[in-house]
């Protein structure tokens, strides 16, 4: 691996979007980023502007409303990115699928690198979703 | 133009240039030993030491955008000038140190190139066209007035007791006295807690992080930037952290002057001085970050005003009457 895919795997810096999830993913994903769980021992930041993103954690189907905005800060996203779906509802759209207010699920609008399923999933999934992404990305 | 007491003009160029990947390889490792010990006090593994050397790396591989409301050259051109004026200042004491020389005026020189790096990344946040930029902005101006007056108050308290703007004859005080400036004059000790108190406001660690404020403005002046930009800001936030921790550790607390002036010692020296200056990091940037909270813009002020301004003149008054 060169030094360029070595840096990239181990500086993963996160922005995490919710496109209408009901915030139960978005509670896990805080708790990998706790303590406890401590992304960071990878190299994962948690960012406020998607200008500093390489990974994009998307929760929720996406909503109509949400769809133009999900978009945007995706666009916004510097390459190389990774799209992570977290959740059932990012990876498959599972209840709300062909709901008339629904657009998704993520990998209808944007390439999804990794599924990370569950009703939330676990933090510890959410780590490896991240890291897989990562790996198969750049690695 | 040198006032050097050793060491030839030749050698002097020589230590210069190699100061700067010595100033890049130091200030991105202690950031990575700064955030290591910020995980052990939160009881979390942490990123490993070298982790602000990947996001390096990475953040130069990336795509640069410039957004279509920003000023593209302004914008653009601020990162590098950041980078460069306090990766400078650093150089600036590596080499005196190391060498032996200085010239008249270098702390005046490496006070400004600090503030001037500051200043810098606001006005490119400032330039990007967003409105948190813009807050960012105007929060870094305020704490700009409220820390940079004790800082300089200090600076003068330096000069008035050396007789001299020079880098180097500050340390040449500390020899000749055969003590730490901070333990050998009153003046000087007061001066030094009003040096550390402004610290960690010229670092925008986190109770006076008000301008970045990650949670509250999203990094307010570097919201817009990504990618190579992002790197040299980075890198410049680094080494002008060094360039303080070490700036202080050598101007008031020179510790090799308590085992005398030896011809070989400088490289010695430098090397304690430098661990002594991570020491200082420790303290003034890792300790506040991890134990207390964000303080508003308000508050900031007030501490700086309230408390390290009047240390600093009464630091310039004792320093003034001879103490």
């Amino acid at each position: 691996m060169g030094i360029v895919a070595r840096s990239r795997v181990k500086s993963p810096w996160i922005f995490h979007l919710n496109t209408g999830s009901c915030a139960g993913c978005d509670i896990e994903i805080v708790a990998a980023l706790t303590p406890r769980y401590d992304a960071e021992r990878l190299g994962c930041v948690l960012v406020g502007s998607p200008r500093h993103a390489d990974v994009l954690l998307v929760t929720g189907p996406v909503t109509r409303q949400m769809l133009p905005r999900f978009i945007r800060v995706y666009e916004q996203v510097p390459e190389p990115k990774v799209v992570v779906a977290v959740g059932t509802c990012a990876s498959s759209g599972s209840p709300f699928l062909g709901g008339q207010m629904v657009e998704g699920p993520v990998d209808k609008i944007v390439p999804v690198d990794v599924y990370v399923v569950g009703c939330p999933p676990r933090p510890e999934a959410i780590v490896k979703g991240i890291v897989t992404a990562v790996k198969k990305r750049f690695g | 133009m040198f006032c050097g007491v050793k060491g030839e003009t030749m050698d002097v160029i020589t230590a210069f240039l190699l100061t700067f990947p010595i100033v890049f390889v130091i200030s991105l490792l202690f950031d990575g030993i700064d955030r290591k010990i910020h995980a052990r006090m939160q009881r979390r593994v942490g990123p490993p030491i070298i982790q602000p050397f990947y996001d390096f790396i990475k953040l130069l591989n990336k795509e640069r955008i410039v957004p279509a409301m920003a000023s593209s050259q302004i914008f653009t051109v601020l990162p590098t000038l950041a980078a460069a004026s306090s990766i400078l200042s650093s150089a600036i004491l590596f080499t005196s140190v190391m060498s032996g020389t200085s010239f008249g005026g270098d702390l005046v020189v490496v006070f400004y190139l600090l503030a001037m790096s500051s200043v810098l990344v606001t006005i490119g946040g400032s330039s990007s066209g967003n409105p948190y930029g813009a807050i960012g902005f105007s929060r870094k101006m305020t704490m700009l007035i409220a820390y940079e007056v004790p800082l300089l108050l200090s600076f003068l308290s330096v000069f008035l007791k050396i007789n001299s703007t020079s880098y180097y004859n500050a340390i040449l005080t500390q020899v000749k006295v055969g003590s730490m400036l901070a333990l050998a004059f009153p003046s000087m000790a007061v001066s030094a807690v009003a040096f550390l108190l402004c610290i960690p406001a010229a670092a925008d660690a986190v109770p006076f992080d008000v301008s970045e404020a990650k949670t509250e403005i999203i990094y307010g002046p570097l919201v817009e930037y990504s990618g190579p930009y992002l790197a040299l800001f980075k890198l410049a936030k680094a080494s002008s952290n060094l360039s303080l921790t070490f700036l202080a550790c050598t101007l008031f607390f020179y510790l090799p002057a308590l085992f005398g002036d030896g011809d070989s010692l400088w490289l010695g020296a430098f090397i304690v001085c430098l661990l002594l200056a991570l020491i200082l990091w420790f303290l003034t940037i890792t300790v506040p970050r991890t134990v207390f909270a964000r303080m508003k813009v308000g508050q900031a002020f007030k501490f700086y005003w309230i408390v390290a301004l009047p240390l600093s003149v009464i630091a310039v008054v004792l320093s003034a009457l001879g103490l």
